[in-house]
C-alpha cells in the first residue's frame, strides 16, 4: 500500500542491518567459545561430555602458533569481527564492510586446515573446536551474502 | 544514530560483551577451591593435628586403589603422627559395578566403628567379590567376620544417609577434578601417585620439611 512512498534505496540497508546483526551473533558465539577455549588451555583442563579428545586437541603442538594460542586468536578474530559490524551497524563505514565481506573467507580457510589437522593428524576432536569451525563457516557464508548483495567492487 | 543513541548502543554491546565474557571465564575455570578441605564427617586415621594431610580418593573395585591400600596403610602406622590420611569414596561405576555398594558396604561399618577393618577386609578380598552377582551377600559375610551387628549392617548398607554419604565424597572429588582412582591430594595439592612406599614417604617428607621451614 506504501510501497510507493518508501524510497527504493531504503530496503536495502534495512536488510544489511539485519545480516550485519546476524554477523555479530554468530561472531559472539565464536568469540564466547575461542574464550572459554584460551582459559581451558591455561588452566590445562577442559570436561568434555559429548566427543572426547579435547584435552589432546588443546595441548597439542598445534593448538599455538610461535607461542600464542590459537584458541587467543580465534578469540582476537571474532572480537573483531563483532566490532566491525558494531561500527558498520553504527555509522555503515565501508572498512568495516569491506572487512566483514572478506576477512570471514580467511577464517574459513583457516578453520578448515584446523578441522584437516584435528581429523588427520592429531586424530582427536574437541566440540568446542568443532563449534567454531562452524561459527566461522556460517560468517563465511554471511560474508558470501554480504558480497553478493552488494555486487559492485567498493573504492577504497 | 543520533548521539545518545549511539551512546546507548556502544554502551549496552560492551556491557553484554563484557558480562558474558565473565560467565565463560568463569565457566571454564573450575572453581576447586574447598573440595579438599577436611571436615569432621572424613574416614581418617593418624594425627588429627598433623602438618601434612593426604586424602585419597579411591573405589574398593579398583584393582590399583587395592595395590595401593597396603602403601597407605603402612604409612599410617610409620608415619601417623606426622600424617593425617584420609579415605573419600569415588567410585567408577561405569567400569566397577559393584564399586558404589562396596562404598556402601565400608561406610554402613563405619556406622559400627569398623570403617577401616572393612575398608582393608574390602580391598584385601577384591578379587573374590568383583564381578560377583552375590558381592552384597559375601559383604554382608565380612561384617559378621568382623564381629558387626548383621542386621544393623544390611538395614545401614541400603540407609538413605549411607548413599548420600558416598555421593557427597564423589561430589568433591569431581569438584576437586579426580579423573581417575586413586587420586591422592597432599595439603590439598593434586600428586602423581609415587610408584612406591619410599617415594610415597619422600613425598610426605619434602612436604613436611617444606611446612617447617
Amino acid at each position: 500500500m506504501t510501497n510507493l512512498d518508501k524510497p527504493s534505496e531504503m530496503s536495502s540497508p534495512k536488510f544489511n542491518n539485519k545480516l550485519i546483526l546476524s554477523f555479530t551473533a554468530v561472531a559472539l558465539i565464536g568469540f564466547l567459545d575461542a574464550l572459554y577455549l584460551s582459559v581451558s588451555h591455561y588452566t590445562g583442563h577442559i570436561s568434555c561430555s559429548v566427543v572426547s579428545g579435547c584435552q589432546e586437541v588443546l595441548v597439542s603442538q598445534y593448538s599455538e602458533i610461535f607461542a600464542i594460542p590459537l584458541a587467543i586468536l580465534g578469540a582476537l578474530y571474532y572480537l573483531f569481527i563483532i566490532v566491525n559490524s558494531l561500527i558498520y551497524i553504527d555509522s555503515q563505514n565501508k572498512w568495516s564492510k569491506l572487512i566483514l565481506s572478506y576477512l570471514p573467507i580467511f577464517g574459513f580457510l583457516f578453520s578448515l586446515y584446523l578441522v584437516y589437522l584435528m581429523f588427520f593428524v592429531i586424530n582427536a576432536l574437541c566440540q568446542y573446536c568443532l563449534l567454531s569451525a562452524s561459527t566461522s563457516t556460517i560468517l563465511f557464508i554471511l560474508s558470501l551474502i554480504l558480497i553478493k548483495k552488494n555486487k559492485y567492487v567498493p573504492r577504497v | 544514530m543520533n548521539k545518545q543513541n549511539r551512546i546507548w548502543f556502544w554502551s549496552i554491546s560492551i556491557i553484554v560483551i563484557t558480562v558474558l565474557s565473565i560467565i565463560i571465564i568463569n565457566a571454564a575455570n573450575p572453581n576447586t577451591n574447598g573440595s579438599t578441605v577436611v571436615t569432621d564427617q572424613e574416614w581418617s586415621k593418624g594425627n588429627p593435628d598433623a602438618l601434612v594431610t593426604l586424602i585419597e580418593y579411591s573405589d574398593f573395585q579398583c584393582p590399583a586403589c587395592a595395590s595401593y591400600y597396603p602403601m597407605i596403610n603402612k604409612l599410617a602406622d610409620e608415619m601417623g603422627d606426622d600424617v593425617l590420611v584420609i579415605y573419600r569414596n569415588y567410585p567408577l561405576s561405569s567400569i566397577h559395578p559393584q564399586a558404589e555398594l562396596a562404598a556402601r558396604a565400608a561406610e554402613a561399618a563405619g556406622q559400627q566403628n569398623a570403617f577401616w577393618a572393612m575398608h582393608d577386609k574390602l580391598f584385601a578380598n577384591q578379587k573374590a567379590w568383583s564381578g560377583q552377582d552375590n558381592a552384597k551377600d559375601l559383604f554382608i559375610s565380612y561384617a559378621n567376620e568382623l564381629g558387626l551387628d548383621v542386621e544393623k549392617f544390611k538395614s545401614d548398607i541400603d540407609n538413605k544417609a549411607i548413599k548420600d554419604a558416598v555421593k557427597e565424597d564423589q561430589r568433591s572429588g569431581n569438584q576437586a577434578l579426580v579423573e581417575g582412582t586413586p587420586t591422592l591430594f597432599l595439603n590439598g595439592q593434586k600428586i602423581n601417585n609415587p610408584r612406591s612406599y619410599d617415594k610415597l614417604r619422600q613425598a610426605i617428607r619434602d612436604e613436611l620439611s617444606k611446612i617447617q621451614q
